[in-house]
């Protein structure tokens, strides 16, 4: 479990970019956190894993302060995965960078190869675990990242903006592997602007604003709320849009429906069919 | 003859085993607002560069067939005679801005092709006041947010004064709200006259405003027609295309016997023609 | 790290900001020439009482002061290792000496990075026929700096967060330690260099070799002048100096 209690960070003690912040996600929750950039997003999550400390106000992991435990050893239990895996791969093999990691993080060879095993089969990469990781097309090096964190097993899976770029396809397939992992047990976060993937994906929702949380509830609810969509300079989901568009047509219909099949049977409604 | 046409065009990247295009047919007229779509791999960045020569110039390998630009043939032709007939914005917008201000970088790409300076100078005002890049006179690009960034880079590749404008997903690293901006600067300029060929994974966003959708698959051109007839077909969802939630509606609603009009590619659409039915 | 403010460009507008590079960069060469003429401490509290009045015309005497500031530790250490070390007569007066040549050299290549702005150093570069791919790589080297800061942050959040902790265990380990660090940066810029290669094909980038370009530098009066100027005061000093002779009271020490 993660809290944050009236946080507040600045990078250079001008511009905050975090202001009393406050959260608290549960074990086995599945958040998004959106926002437009500046609002902080990125940020939030630094401090889950004391990347980052607060200026004021405390951080709380699974029971404990987070400034009495380092980096590395947060890092036990919170996986990063970050938008660019350019900046992690150092390593001559795909093996050799799973097991870095783990081995990092206090376990013995032989542990860190059966884990790296297991986690290469888990995203098909097994073809690919004596290959150069500089040799790999994007897609690939993105899950070779993946990997390595997924090896350490954390309590919280953490994802910046893992969607851009990807194909409709891969966007489907890492949905579904956040769900497996959230099945397992594991507390997912996403940082995000892709708010169709927010919608399809994630019951809950963070929305952010120049460093305040604006809105934090249920999905359906925070992004069908046009205050909150305009304050984080996000483009409201298409079926709310659509929504909207059909309730000015026909008052009955609610303007703040999220999902595709909501809308389909409110069209039903009014046209009859079966 | 038709301002971009393919002719059987195929390509191999050099220390590739796989051909990236493999006889390709596409003619574009000018004045079309092209998107090009299709999962990763399929051969669009390929085909994005084999317009303004950078492939085969740039990136080195074996070629078969042609692309005629504006009447020239790529192969024969350097990039930078290419560069006043077809620009090229890319997806990462930082990668675009090689000089330490707005001016220059519009400057850039005129100052490299030996261009009368008071006529650089000329299109570097008009090109600061299409794009309203004012306010960013002073700002180095490290200080400029990704959409403002992209404004320039776009501005920098008008200043060539291109009669094409290829963007590869320009809008990937981009917010929402700098997104729909870039992309409306774009609808803009197509009906002002440009030829647009864009690629582009958010169609819910582009194919209102598009011509014609190409579909690529594995270097081919799978389908190619316009957005409404396209994005019906099973094929979408087998490559696994994002199509526009509108659209899916209009498809689930033809199983359950509810006929709409026309194919909606918007929620606004939609609701309209909803609209209409419900007056039959 | 407070000294390197004095060497950062800042756009205000100034005598001395609006002068061409060129005769600042010979203005500069005579500060800095006279600044290593002399070795006794008159002579140079002399240069340097010269040098400020210009750091004041360029409108950045605060940020001169803070430098200066920063300086401190740099020149305490040279007045004590050099009082301490040094076989001359009089070492403190000496290493005072040198502490003032110093901060006079200083000053003196401030005056030129603090008023020219980098593309008008490369425009002038340019236009005193440095090759335009060298001029321009330099131009783009500044360009990209920050961005490759702000990378190499990421990098090393990436690295912590996998378990590499860069500021624990003796020297060895910490050298070792940034192989995670340079190497993803390494391979970034490659990246990104191709990148950007791409986009400055695109736009005809060494196509021809009559480039033009839009703004060029032109010397005013106030050039000329600022050139014969310094020029002058060149001749002077070296006059002064090998031939004249300087009089007692500019070689006095300190007796000690």
């Amino acid at each position: 479990m993660i809290q944050l209690e009236d946080v507040s960070f600045s990078y250079d003690g001008v511009y905050s970019a975090l202001v009393g912040v406050s959260l608290q996600i549960d074990d086995g929750e599945s958040v998004a956190i959106m926002g437009n950039n500046g609002a902080g997003k990125t940020t939030l999550v630094k401090h889950f894993n004391g990347l980052l400390r607060p200026d004021h106000g405390r951080v709380i992991v699974n029971g404990v302060d987070a400034r009495r435990r380092s980096v590395a050893e947060l890092s036990k239990e919170i996986g990063l995965v970050w938008q660019n895996p350019d900046h992690q791969l150092f390593l001559d093999t795909v093996r050799k960078e799973i097991v870095f990691g783990l081995r990092n993080l206090g376990y013995s060879a032989e542990e860190a190869d059966a884990r790296c095993d297991m986690v290469l089969k888990d995203l098909h990469l097994e073809e690919l675990a004596e290959r150069s990781p500089f040799a790999l097309s994007g897609g690939e090096r993105k899950r070779v990242c993946l990997a390595s964190v997924l090896a350490t097993e954390p309590k919280v899976l953490a994802l910046d903006e893992p969607t851009i770029g990807q194909d409709a396809g891969q966007k489907l397939r890492l949905a579904r592997l956040l769900q497996d992992m959230n099945r397992k047990g594991c507390t997912v976060v996403v940082v995000t602007h892709d708010i169709e993937f927010v919608i399809e994906n994630f019951p809950r929702t963070v929305a952010m604003s120049r460093g305040r949380i604006v809105a934090d509830g249920k999905t359906s609810s925070v992004l069908s709320d046009s205050n909150a969509i305009a304050l984080c300079s996000l483009s409201p989901p298409q079926m709310t849009v659509a929504a909207q568009s059909m309730n000015r047509l026909f008052p009955e219909v609610s303007p703040r429906m999220t999902a595709l099949s909501e809308v389909e049977e409110a069209i039903v409604r009014i046209l009859g069919g079966r | 003859m038709a301002l971009i046409e393919f002719s059987d065009f195929s390509f191999r990247y050099l220390g590739s085993e796989s051909l990236a295009l493999r006889r390709v047919n596409l003619k574009v007229e000018e004045g079309e607002y092209l998107v090009v779509t299709g999962p990763s791999g399929c051969g669009k960045t390929t085909l994005c560069r084999a317009i303004n020569g950078l492939v085969p110039h740039f990136h080195h390998g074996y070629v078969a067939g042609s692309v005629i630009v504006n009447g020239l043939d790529t192969r024969e032709h350097t990039v930078a005679e290419m560069s006043s007939i077809a620009g090229l914005v890319f997806q990462n917008p930082a990668n675009q801005l090689v000089t330490l201000n707005v001016e220059k970088e519009i400057a850039f790409g005129p100052e490299n092709l030996g261009i009368e300076p008071s006529e650089i100078r000329r299109r570097v005002n008009d090109l600061v006041g299409l794009l309203d890049l004012g306010s960013l006179r002073d700002k180095h690009p490290h200080e400029m947010s990704g959409g403002e960034q992209q404004r320039v880079a776009i501005a920098a590749v008008l200043a060539l004064k291109p009669k094409i404008l290829i963007a590869d997903e320009p809008t990937s690293n981009l917010d929402p709200a700098s997104s729909e901006m870039i992309l409306t600067l774009i609808a803009k300029l197509n009906r002002e006259g440009m030829t647009v060929v864009l690629i582009e994974h958010r169609l819910d966003i582009v194919s209102k405003q598009a011509s014609r959708l190409v579909l690529m698959n594995d270097g081919e051109i799978v389908m190619d027609g316009p957005p409404r007839i396209v994005l019906t077909d099973a094929r979408c969802e087998e490559l696994g295309i994002g199509v526009p939630k509108a659209t899916q509606i209009y498809q689930r609603l033809k199983k359950r016997n509810i006929e709409l009009p026309r194919v909606p590619l918007s929620g606004e659409e939609l609701a309209l023609l909803v609209q209409e039915a419900s007056h039959r | 790290m407070s000294f390197l403010e004095v060497f950062q460009y800042s756009r205000i507008d100034s005598p001395l900001h609006r002068l061409d590079p060129r005769s600042k960069l010979v203005m500069v060469i005579v500060c800095s020439a006279a600044s290593l003429l002399f070795l006794n401490i008159v002579p140079l509290l002399i240069v340097l009482s010269c040098l400020v009045p210009l750091i004041a015309l360029s409108h950045s005497l605060g940020r001169w002061f803070k430098s200066m500031r920063g300086l401190i530790f740099l020149v305490a250490f040279i007045v004590i290792f050099n009082t301490l070390l040094s076989s001359v007569q009089y070492p403190f007066s000496y290493s005072i000496a040198l502490a003032l040549r110093l901060i006079a050299l200083m000053t003196s290549f401030s005056l030129f990075f603090l008023t020219v702005q980098p593309d008008h150093l490369s425009q002038a570069l340019i236009q005193m026929r440095v090759k335009f791919e060298f001029a321009f790589a330099m131009s783009m080297a500044m360009r990209y700096v920050p961005t490759l800061g702000q990378e190499a942050y990421a990098i090393m959040d990436a690295q912590k967060a996998r378990g590499v902790e860069l500021d624990k265990g003796n020297a060895l380990k910490r050298i070792r330690n940034t192989v995670p660090i340079i190497v993803p940066l390494i391979i970034v810029s490659i990246r990104r260099a191709l990148l950007i290669a791409e986009s400055m094909e695109s736009r005809g980038f060494g196509s021809t070799h009559k480039r033009t370009y839009m703004d060029r530098l032109y010397f005013r009066r106030s050039d000329w002048l600022v050139v014969a100027v310094s020029l002058v005061v060149l001749v002077f000093l070296v006059y002064v100096r090998f031939i004249l002779g300087l009089p007692e009271w500019m070689l006095w020490q300190l007796p000690f």
